[in-house]
């Protein structure tokens, strides 16, 4: 029981309490249940993995829109993690690729430009199909600003044009959060960095 | 009950906690550096006004708790008198008000007083804010900031005979006496030191009486200076501060500053 409960609060956004409400909610459901959660999250970690290109999440080597010929893919969309490219999926107003970061650049935290997957946007923007415009899309907070700033710099020299969402989503606040409407306008009111 | 207390203060830390909760370290202006819970803050966006991020600048109110757990913050407001400080616009000012906050959280403890701190740290930013990240701002923050921790550096006399340093002549920097020593000196010290461009010295010397905004508007000492800064701050922290190797890549990838 400890062992679970220490487990479940490393997952985001659970603390002990919740971690102890749930481990104990498990254990009261009937054994199959519970097998079968635990056989969803084994295939879940065994199937699903990083797309190659975007590095956003996938069950196949390249992503369903990575793969899409319909899309832009000259346009590319950066953003933080996965949950931030379904937000803006969600909003239906954006019809280039993405970028995965699974991260942002964290001076406090130690977090550098090598821990996040920059290198490879630089590779793909350098790459031998052309590429119009990158968007970044990180949250609005110093973590997500600097993440901005520094891929802007770092896209300069390859003359690669830069624009950042517009001020509509609320400083501090996680992308994932925002509604359609807000992500959409977001997008719209871009401006280059 | 306990009583609702308030301070000006600025935010270090912070990250998400639970569902909805958010855990901070500030440093106060009037009780020293506090850690504290706010319950429901991302929720909450009235009570908080978004001012529990890094950089916040704020009137905290909060309820303190047995057992020196963390504190429970009721409210975050702007206040006039409480500028706000414009780091995230430009990576190099991010870079180093980063690192201000780190080196203000690793010299500062919970329950001590730091209202002098607070001071240093708020004219940093306010600084950085106004003119932008440049070395001279961060050497002149670090002399003071150690200065405020009892930890005044001598740049300006040698520790031995109290003669003033020159352009000219170089001088040694010794971590276990806390500033320089001259070339006569040099001799009679037995501890390893470290050697410096009279130039340095010299502009380590002014860095360290210069006030913040002033000390931004020249130009740094040398790398010789640099060292012996990071030299002695390795001395007397405990922990090797996580948001140094960004700064130092920033810094040296941006010729403005
Ligand atoms: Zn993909
Ligand atoms: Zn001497």
């Amino acid at each position: 029981m400890t062992r679970l409960v220490k487990e479940l609060s490393r997952l985001p956004g659970i603390g002990e309490k919740t971690a102890s409400r749930l481990a104990f909610n498990l254990l009261n459901r009937p054994r199959e249940e519970v097998i079968a959660l635990a056989e969803a999250l084994l295939e879940m970690k065994e199937r699903v993995g990083l797309c190659s290109e975007c590095f956003g999440l996938s069950d196949s080597p390249r992503c369903h829109i990575c793969s899409d010929e319909a899309r832009e893919h000259d346009s590319i969309c950066v953003v933080e993690g996965p949950a931030d490219l379904m937000a803006i999926e969600r909003a239906r107003s954006f019809n280039g690729v993405y970028h995965v970061l699974h991260g942002a650049l964290a001076p406090l935290d130690g977090i550098g430009p090598d821990d996040i997957k920059i290198k490879e946007l630089l590779a793909r923007v350098s790459g031998p199909h052309g590429v119009r415009e990158v968007i970044i899309a990180t949250n609005a907070t110093v973590e997500g600003e600097a993440t901005a700033l520094y891929i802007a710099s770092a896209l300069k020299p390859a003359g690669v044009k830069a624009t950042r969402l517009a001020r509509g989503l609320p400083a501090g606040g996680d992308l994932e959060y925002s509604d359609a409407a807000t992500l959409a306008s977001a997008l719209s009111g871009r401006r280059e960095l | 009950m306990p009583a609702e207390e308030a301070s000006a203060a600025i935010v270090l830390r912070a990250r998400d906690y639970s569902e909805s909760d958010r855990i901070v370290t500030l440093l106060t202006r009037d009780f020293g550096k506090l850690g504290g819970i706010a319950k429901g803050a991302k929720a909450s966006r009235r009570r908080f006004e978004r001012k529990l991020e890094p950089f916040s600048h704020a009137m905290l109110y909060f309820r303190r708790r047995p057992h020196g757990q963390l504190v429970f913050i009721t409210r975050a407001e702007a206040a006039a008198e409480l500028r706000p400080f414009n780091i995230d616009d430009d990576l190099a000012k991010i870079a180093l008000g980063s690192y201000m906050l780190e080196l203000a959280d690793a010299m500062t403890s919970e329950g001590a007083e730091a209202e002098g701190a607070y001071r240093v740290l708020s004219e940093a930013l306010g600084t950085i804010s106004d003119a932008g990240a440049s070395p001279a701002l961060r050497q002149s923050f670090e002399l003071k900031f150690l200065r405020w921790a009892g930890f005044g550096l001598e740049f300006a006399r040698c520790r031995q005979c109290a003669a003033p340093p020159s352009e000219e002549t170089a001088a040694y920097f010794v971590v276990s006496r806390g500033g320089i020593v001259c070339a006569r000196c040099r001799p009679s010290v037995p501890e390893g030191a470290l050697r410096m461009e009279g130039a340095s010295v010299v502009a380590l010397a002014r860095l360290g009486e210069a006030d913040l905004a002033e000390a931004s508007s020249t130009g740094p000492a040398g790398a010789d200076a640099a060292l012996a800064i990071s030299r002695f701050l390795s001395s007397v922290l405990d922990r090797k501060l996580r948001s140094t190797a960004f700064l130092d890549s920033v810094m040296a990838g941006n010729p403005r500053a």
